[in-house]
């Protein structure tokens, strides 16, 4: 048995280095083909390096929070989306402080006509109302990774962005008479360089808005701002906005954007 | 890559006689003082500028205002891409689509943004109209937008000074060609049915995403008026 086995291996070495003799000879011919035809071209100098370091392709870091659409025109928010749906609430395309009217996106769906309408949270009476409205009624979409949630049990406001806290601090919350509303709204715009040393050095408007202070200028719509009493808080102290030290309501300011939904509990 | 000699000279080095100020700011309409800051271009073409300053300089500048052109267009792609992406209405077979351009183009937009530095032109608001919200118009326009991106290019390369920074255009340039092939064959349109292509000039692109009505103006979030909330 020994002997067949060993004479097998000898072939097996031969065949191959024949095999391995005849590619050597035909990639030699190849090549020389090839340098042939090449002949009539000249040797070109390297290209230049780009001028730009491109980086890798760039996903997105992670969901959105929350979407919001500007109003682009007066338009009536309907309670299914259809042009005869119930009317839920007219919306105008700017606030009483003369910034554009900002909506919260909340979903989207045709009619049977096959217009697309839009889901959104509206700054209305009685609060925590949503409607739908006309794709072409509203503007630019803008997109928040934040979330405020205010807490009047606590009387914490804190901010989290994708789902993680990046700020907390105590707050002034409305009084028993002029409660500060609950439920989910959001921010509607921001107003600096105003001179009262009552709502401090800045202000966010919000969608909430005070069920009992109806009347009051401007709708009676709850505000985040500073104040020119920080020793009152922690506490029940205002109309039904929500009080920040001014050094808190800064540093709060720059890190939330127009647009990012507040949660009251 | 160019020269790591050049790669972080700031325009105030090399901006001797203004020209490359005065494109920019043609271009971008940005201020003398904030543009003298702290620009860095990472392009090459700038090298030209520290050996014949004259005619380097006016070659750096028309590159300079190309660069920020083709930034205007990525912003463009950029946006349309990932605000389809974020609004996930778009299913089935396109759903990939805007991932996966979207983070190309955002690429782009970030390469050109750092070679500019404080030179590039800032991005205007954009206003899709329900297009990324609709199936067969989000495609539609993504075949125009690959298609005339690639074609702008086209048009500019032989307008670029700078060696490298033709190179790195035309790299640009063939993965928006490849992307408009690719949605042309998701739309059933021959990706290639001409064996040359044209390119378009600034005006006839202008006026197409002109025509679009997608660029807008920044909504006004913010008022320096007193607030008259409750208090």
């Amino acid at each position: 048995m020994e002997r067949p086995r060993t004479l097998a291996r000898a072939f097996g070495v031969a065949a191959a280095a024949i095999l391995a003799a005849v590619i050597a000879v035909l990639v030699s011919s190849r090549s020389t083909a090839s340098s042939s035809a090449a002949d009539g071209v000249q040797d070109l100098p390297a290209s230049p390096a780009s001028a730009l370091r491109v980086p890798a392709p760039t996903v997105l870091s992670g969901p959105a929070a929350a979407h919001w659409a500007s109003v682009r025109h007066a338009v009536s928010a309907r309670a299914s989306p259809s042009e005869t749906a119930r009317l839920v609430a007219p919306l105008a395309a700017t606030t009483p402080e003369g910034t554009a009217n900002i909506v919260l996106v909340l979903g989207r769906a045709r009619d049977r006509a096959g217009r697309l309408w839009v889901h959104v949270r509206l700054p209305v009476l009685p609060n925590d109302q949503t409607g739908w409205v006309p794709r072409q009624a509203l503007g630019v979409y803008g997109v928040v990774e934040t979330h405020l949630v205010i807490d009047l049990q606590r009387l914490t406001a804190t901010l989290l962005r994708n789902g993680r806290p990046i700020f907390q601090a105590p707050i002034g919350a409305g009084r028993p008479e002029w409660p500060t509303p609950r439920g989910d709204f959001y921010i509607r715009d921001r107003l600096t360089r105003y001179k009262s040393a009552f709502y401090g050095p800045l202000a966010f408007g919000t969608s909430a808005r005070s069920s009992v202070l109806t009347d009051w200028p401007g709708g009676g719509f709850i505000g985040i701002h500073g104040t020119s009493a920080p020793d009152l808080l922690p506490g029940r102290v205002s109309h039904g906005c929500v009080r920040l030290r001014n050094r808190d309501i800064l540093e709060l300011g720059r890190s939330m954007p127009v647009g990012t939904p507040v949660t009251i509990r | 890559m160019a020269n790591e000699q050049t790669q972080h000279l700031t325009l105030s080095e090399l901006d001797r006689d203004g020209a490359i100020r005065e494109a920019v700011e043609q271009v971008s309409g940005d201020t003398r003082a904030r543009f003298l800051g702290k620009a860095v271009l990472g392009s090459a073409a700038l090298l030209g500028a520290v050996a014949t300053p004259a005619s380097a300089d006016a070659a750096a500048a028309s590159d300079v205002a190309i660069l920020n052109y083709a930034l205007t267009l990525e912003y463009l792609q950029s946006a349309f891409y990932t605000e389809t992406e974020r609004l996930g209405a778009i299913r089935g077979e396109l759903k990939r689509v805007p991932r996966q351009l979207g983070a190309v183009e955002r690429a782009h937009v970030r390469a050109i943004k750092a070679a500019l530095g404080t030179a590039a032109a800032r991005s205007p608001a954009f206003d899709f109209r329900g297009v990324t919200e609709d199936q067969t118009k989000f495609l539609k326009t993504a075949v125009a937008f690959e298609d005339l991106a690639a074609a702008a290019y086209k048009a500019q390369a032989a307008r670029i000074r700078s060696p490298e920074l033709l190179a790195a255009a035309i790299s640009i340039h063939s993965v928006e060609a490849r992307h408009a092939a690719w949605m042309r064959f998701l739309a059933g349109v021959t990706p290639a049915a001409t064996a040359f292509d044209e390119g378009k000039p600034i005006s006839e692109v202008k006026a197409i995403v002109a025509s679009t009505h997608f660029v807008t103006a920044q909504p006004k979030m913010t008022s320096a008026k007193k607030p008259k909330y409750t208090g």
